[in-house]
């Protein structure tokens, strides 16, 4: 399986079923969940050390998030203009298939045969490494949970922590395998050892690879440069010894200058990870020049559409100013319960249940914008503060006036409101549902088994009063 | 000050004696308190599902019952941000009625916010014999900003010890139709609130939205534990959780 397939995002609640029911993957994000919110919660806490605070910082980064999609166009034209003169190519793919197809073309041209990849979510959007080992040129993972997941066959199931429903015994065995050697029993006090395995693995392929494939935290727009930001030190590998470097990044991603570029730094690691700062900061421009210790012969732009300009200007464009920082499925408690690989398609959690929707057609992704509790904890933690629950709740509108709603809610919906807009009426049917409900409980207040809402009682009971509403008593009340 | 009691659908079905405790707080405050005969659901299950016609059309009917008085007041945090936040979305472009839910929303009142922010700290004296930790509700918390209100009233209970449980902040898995729809996620995340519960040995979880505390006290008592109380806020602070 792998996220190249199409979207499985329609089968949201029956995937989510199963993996509530994963025993093993319950485990490995109960583990992990405390570590994002801790991180994060200590890395905001400490921008008081450098006399900043969270809710400035987080209206600057917002307004050059919006600065920029209010004249993309504009800001597109300058990075291409800037990355050209520093010597690199600039090419424009509209959707997946045509990335597959400028990324094959580029290296047919280069007698590629093997291309290390740093992470990068645009190519599962486009399913580039199948499209890869079709054209005969082999795709290695070299981000480490990325690994892992290409190794497993899977697609990755958080953006920032690909392999975060991966237990440690789940990785040994795919090490051992892979790296043809037996199983061993591990603990977390092995995960160095298990790293230096692969880090000796992929040395290989750094080497041996003649094009090195990422994505792009920003493009910085009047310098043409791409900026990684990574942990691993992966990124520098695929970036400086492979003769080719391509970059594949959405549109969406410009910053004007490299000011606002360190804006946006001052809370991007620290809402993934809680870092101050990442490992690693690359800036990344053009080829390398005479002099240059390092650095690709050809670097090569691939500036991706695949939905995004559709956004622009829509009730959704705020979306827009996302930068993937992952902290929206880190505080969600739908994402934590479930993991990524439910949501169906590229991009889990609040994001995914707003891009999924978006990117792959609304009336192909119905559960994602209800798959919400509406808690907000997601909004209130986005450093460029995109209010997810309300595009969630602009896609659920959109599905009703689209007709994409099924026949029985809409009517149960409809019927309810009536009700509720006629008083006395409404008094009647409440007294007799209150009835109803004492009767199921058989005065033990609690039903067991409610027919109206199985789901409910599958998991809890329903605590019911004594058989009397409000109004009743109240009416009783006053008489007496 | 004369003011409307909003009792909530829920609780007019569920649990009537949230709606009595609210009255007898409010009252024992010196305010005129009306419980405006016609009111039914402000609404938010429609906007939730997405259906802003007929959320608009119950909007419209809360709106003219409920702009008469000084005040509204209403004990759940979710009905009073649907009626705080989303009227006034609901109408923003409506010349008639955009101004009518502006206004409205400026006099509407989560209980514990008015008991505190408007009226000053004026709970009668209570008594309740036991731990208790404060589950804060969603919409209470991040739509409204309350957090410090209830501690402080549940403060002046005699006899309550006030116990922080892990992640008071995080969501109980309601969600209003989410709990019905997507039933074992829901019961998956009321899970990790209940071993929250249970981590700081509370006699009883306090809350300020029945929702939330319907299906945290439904799985309490699935998972078997039988001796945690389930208490709305206005019982406790109205004296009816003692027993």
């Amino acid at each position: 399986m792998s996220a190249a397939g199409p979207s499985q995002a329609m089968y949201f609640k029956e995937r989510a079923g199963a993996q509530v029911r994963n025993p093993v993957l319950q485990r490995a994000l109960q583990k992990a969940k405390p570590l994002f919110v801790g991180k994060r919660a200590k890395g905001i806490a400490a921008l008081a050390d450098d006399d900043l605070e969270f809710e400035g910082l987080r209206t600057a980064c917002e307004g050059i998030r919006n600065r920029v999609l209010a004249d993309l166009d504009v800001w597109l034209a300058i990075f291409e203009d800037n990355a050209r003169a520093s010597g690199a190519e600039v090419l424009w793919a509209r959707n997946g298939e045509e990335i597959c197809e400028r990324v094959i073309e580029v290296a047919r041209r280069h007698g590629v045969t093997k291309a290390t990849k740093s992470k990068s979510m645009l190519s599962e959007e486009a399913g580039l490494n199948e499209a890869l080992a079709a054209a005969g040129i082999r795709p290695v993972e070299t981000d480490l949970g990325e690994y892992i997941v290409q190794l497993a066959g899977e697609a990755p199931s958080h953006i920032i922590a690909p392999a975060v429903h991966k237990t440690i015994e789940e990785v040994e065995a795919l090490f051992a395998k892979e790296h043809g050697r037996p199983a061993e029993t591990r603990t977390s006090a092995d995960i160095p050892a298990m790293t230096r395995e692969a880090r000796e693995v992929l040395r290989q392929h750094f080497l041996s690879a003649e094009m090195g494939i990422t994505g792009a935290n920003f493009l910085i727009a009047e310098s043409g440069t791409a900026a990684l930001v990574t942990n691993e030190g992966n990124g520098r590998m695929v970036t400086t010894l492979p003769k080719v470097h391509v970059v594949i990044t959405g549109i969406e991603k410009i910053v004007p200058t490299l000011e606002d570029f360190a804006t946006l730094m001052r809370l991007l690691p620290r809402s993934a990870t809680g870092q101050t700062i990442s490992n690693y900061v690359s800036l990344l421009t053009g080829t390398k020049q005479p002099g240059d210790s390092d650095g690709p012969e050809k670097t090569v732009f691939i500036l991706v559409d695949n939905g995004r300009a559709n956004l622009l200007g829509s009730a959704y464009q705020d979306m827009l100013r996302c930068i993937r920082c992952g902290a929206c499925m880190n505080h969600c408690p739908v994402y934590f319960s479930l993991g990524g690989h439910a949501y169906g398609w590229v991009y889990p959690g609040p994001m995914g249940s707003v891009l999924t929707p978006l990117y792959t057609g609304i009336e192909n992704a119905l559960d994602l914008p209800h798959a919400t509790t509406g808690c907000n904890q997601c909004g209130s933690v986005c450093p460029v503060r995109i209010p997810l629950p309300k595009l969630m709740h602009r896609l659920r509108e959109e599905q009703n006036e689209r007709g994409l709603r099924p026949r029985s809610e809409r009517l149960a919906l409809a019927a309810w409101a009536w009700l509720a807009g006629k008083p006395r009426l409404y008094r009647w049917a409440t007294r007799r549902a209150a009835r109803y409900l004492n009767w199921l409980a058989e005065g033990s207040g609690r039903i067991r088994i409610f027919g109206l809402a199985p789901e409910w009682t599958a998991g809890r009971d329903l605590p019911v009063a004594s058989g009397k509403t409000f109004y009743e008593l109240y009416a009783a009340r006053k008489r007496a | 000050m004369r003011l409307a009691l909003y009792v909530t659908c829920l609780v007019d079905l569920m649990r009537p004696s949230v709606g009595f405790a609210s009255l007898r707080l409010l009252e024992a405050a010196g305010c005129e308190v009306v419980v405006p005969e016609g009111q039914t659901c402000c609404g938010q299950p429609a906007w939730s599902a997405g259906n802003r016609p007929l959320a608009a059309d119950l909007a419209k009917k809360a709106i003219a019952e409920l702009e008469d008085y000084d005040h509204v007041v209403i004990p759940s945090g979710s009905c009073a941000e649907h009626v705080r936040n989303v009227y006034p979305q609901l109408f923003a472009e409506d010349v008639e009625w955009g101004p009518r839910a502006r206004a409205l929303a400026s006099r509407t009142h989560e209980l514990t916010a008015f008991l505190v922010d408007v009226l000053g700290f004026a709970a009668p004296p209570a008594e309740f014999a036991g731990r208790v930790t404060y589950h804060d509700s969603c919409k209470g918390l991040r739509g409204l900003g309350i957090k410090r209100q209830p501690r402080q009233l549940l403060g002046q209970v005699s006899g309550l010890r006030l116990e922080e449980m892990p992640d008071s902040e995080e969501c109980c898995g309601f969600g209003g139709a989410f709990a019905v729809k997507f039933g074992d996620i829901s019961t998956q995340i009321v899970d990790r609130k209940c071993a929250s519960i249970a981590s700081v040995g509370a006699d009883a979880v306090v809350g300020g939205n029945l929702g939330c505390l319907l299906n945290i006290e439904g799985r309490l008592r699935r998972r078997g534990d039988e001796t945690t109380r389930v208490l709305h806020i206005a019982e406790v602070l109205a004296g009816e959780g003692e027993r």
